[in-house]
């Protein structure tokens, strides 16, 4: 049973979006989720947001529970260099871009980069550590970082280079209540990202 | 420099000339600890000030150093001494270059800001700009223009959505970060400063006005007379090296200009006002002096503006700065970095001979090593790869990639890392 109150998702939604007639939230089931080449498997319902999310590209899909001031999970199809995870709202501002040939820690950059592009603040990472995503070697590591009205926020995210391009899973909530009641949740996703 | 004068820039440059010279004559300052009704016009705008100033106070991005923020406020007091009380003036981290203050005297400096003046009289210039708006009361001049102009309902519809940007851009909502970068992405950080200095976009007159006035009060309190000038000047030049076309060519764009003067016309009448100034001849000791004043942030600002993207201003901001001869270590890191995240062509050489630069100074990141170590596997140079990792190891013992670090020796080791 889903515990998202979809009022209430699309009140809270409404105050951070523009949303047009023809978008809308909608259900996630427990079980394979599919983003292009990627696939995680969630273990209980989410909602789909992707649609009425701001500033997100065609290869980034966006699952909350309670609305994406309190929880958001970032899944990506394997982006292309060249791409990136936040679009761009002017030539003059880019966002962060997945280059080919990046260093493990440019890959840790990439999304710290991006979280901060998407208007958090004093972003921070933590207990950088491997991961396996199918048979790549990953990476997983966690994050800290504020809302601009002073919120602390954490995140735990993983990324992988598979065929040269990069898959990236990213949960971020605020560091009250929100991310520890997902987390166990979270950590079954980022355990279960394939690709191919 | 702005590329072209046109015959039009002409005539403003005779404005800001004829503007510079009479201020403030005829204004009417603002009497000290003054507070107005709440029912009158002032009363309304300085309420919603208000609120905005308690989203500043709260918002992630101020800067709680008490160093650094009693350094701003005594530049103020000392420009000011009249206003003592009556200005509150919060530095944020925010990488733009920007001042501004509200009627009710609350006032914002940004990193961005901090980061490019490069003496206290710089500074002191732009905070007496900013001291001039709120003592000639040039919101309230604004609004009651506006009011005669379009009629009160109109007048306060302006007021209510120009105090509700400067409070979105506090607030930080989405809307909030479209609306800055919208203004960021349609005019240069030297007119983002113009059009975000108020709650209100103030005449070009008083902004040549408040110019005027904040050079009388630098002078006043022993500032450097050319200091306005100067810095008006490396921030055009700053514009002139960005990365983009767009922001480069707006310095000569006239309607980006048709409320406020241009640049040039700036500099050129604070130019011709110092002439007739005695000038001050300890720069050097003044810039020392004001970088151990941003030192310990120094870094952290530099990192916030290369999230702007922006490299050709960041590098043309790096060179600036490190002709200064000082905390070269972490400068040449900076630019190491900016060479990195651009990756044009031959970026990632010039990346690794920087980042090689920095680490001879004492002052350098621990992670101009790591970077090196894998910029140099990379290019293919193994031996100068296992000496930038040793020696970050040998720095950094708990670093949290030790690990990472550690495999990528190994892989060196067995021949295997490419």
């Amino acid at each position: 049973m889903i515990r998202t109150n979809t009022l209430r998702l699309l009140t809270a939604s409404a105050l951070v979006m523009s949303l047009s007639a023809c978008v809308s939230v909608t259900s996630a089931p427990a079980g394979p989720y599919k983003v292009g080449a990627a696939t995680v498997t969630l273990g209980h319902e989410w909602s789909d947001i992707s649609a009425i999310m701001f500033a997100r590209p065609a290869k980034v899909r966006l699952l909350s529970m309670d609305g994406p001031l309190l929880n958001r999970l970032y899944v990506t199809d394997g982006l292309a260099p060249g791409e990136f995870m936040v679009k761009p709202m002017a030539k003059e501002r880019p966002t962060p871009t997945y280059r080919a040939g990046m260093a493990p820690t440019e890959l840790v950059e990439f999304v710290t980069d991006s979280v901060a592009a998407l208007d958090y603040q004093r972003v921070e990472t933590d207990n950088l550590r491997p991961a396996k995503v199918g048979s790549a070697e990953g990476l997983r590591f966690d994050l800290k970082a504020k809302t601009k009205e002073g919120l602390d926020i954490s995140g735990a995210a993983q990324v992988a280079e598979v065929g040269g391009k990069l898959y990236v899973v990213l949960y971020i909530a605020p560091s009250e209540h929100y991310y520890a009641a997902e987390l166990p949740e979270v950590e079954t996703v980022l355990g279960s990202v394939k690709v191919g | 420099m702005p590329r072209v004068l046109r015959p039009r820039a002409k005539g403003l440059a005779l404005l800001a000339a004829a503007v510079l010279a009479a201020a403030p004559a005829g204004a009417q300052p603002r009497a000290p600890h003054l507070r107005p009704a709440d029912t009158s016009d002032e009363g309304g705008i300085w309420a919603l000030s208000e609120k905005a100033e308690l989203a500043a106070r709260q918002s992630a991005e101020r800067n709680r150093d008490p160093a650094l923020n009693g350094y701003v406020t005594g530049v103020v007091a000392k420009l000011a001494p009249e206003y003592q009380g009556d200005i509150r003036v919060y530095v944020m981290d925010r990488p733009f270059f920007n001042a501004q203050m509200a009627p009710n005297g609350y006032g914002e400096v940004w990193s961005g800001l901090l980061l490019r003046v490069e003496t206290e009289d710089e500074l002191a210039f732009v905070l007496g700009h900013e001291v001039g708006h709120f003592s000639e009361n040039h919101s309230i001049e604004a609004y009651r223009a506006l009011k005669a102009r379009l009629g009160a309902t109109m007048a306060v519809q302006f007021a209510v959505a120009a105090v509700a940007m400067g409070a979105a851009v506090n607030a930080g909502s989405a809307q909030g970060a479209s609306d800055i970068m919208r203004a960021a992405g349609a005019l240069n950080d030297l007119l983002y400063l113009g059009q975000l200095a108020a709650y209100f976009g103030f005449s070009r007159e008083n902004e040549v006005e408040a110019d005027g006035l904040g050079f009388q009060r630098a002078v006043k309190a022993g500032y450097d007379p050319a200091a306005g000038a100067h810095l008006w000047r490396s921030l055009i030049a700053e514009t002139g090296a960005s990365s983009f076309k767009r922001v480069r060519e707006q310095e000569a764009r006239v309607s980006i200009f048709s409320t406020h003067p241009l640049s040039s016309d700036r500099v050129k009448a604070l130019d011709d006002l110092a002439a007739k100034t005695p000038t001050k001849a300890s720069a050097a000791a003044d810039r020392k002096a004001y970088r151990a004043a941003v030192r310990p942030h120094l870094a952290a600002w530099l990192k916030d503006d290369l999230r702007r993207r922006d490299y050709g201003q960041s590098l043309a901001l790096i060179d600036r700065l490190s002709a200064q001869g000082e905390d070269l270590g972490v400068l040449t890191f900076y630019r190491a970095e900016a060479y990195r995240q651009r990756r044009g062509e031959g970026d990632l050489e010039l990346a690794r001979k920087a980042y090689a630069q920095a680490g001879a100074h004492a002052d350098a990141p621990v992670a101009a090593w790591r970077t090196l170590g894998d910029l140099s596997l990379q290019a293919g140079d193994r031996p100068a790869a296992k000496t930038a990792y040793e020696t970050y190891l040998a720095r950094a013992p708990q670093a949290q990639d030790r690990w990472l670090v550690e495999a990528s020796l190994k892989k060196l080791s067995e021949g295997s890392a490419t």
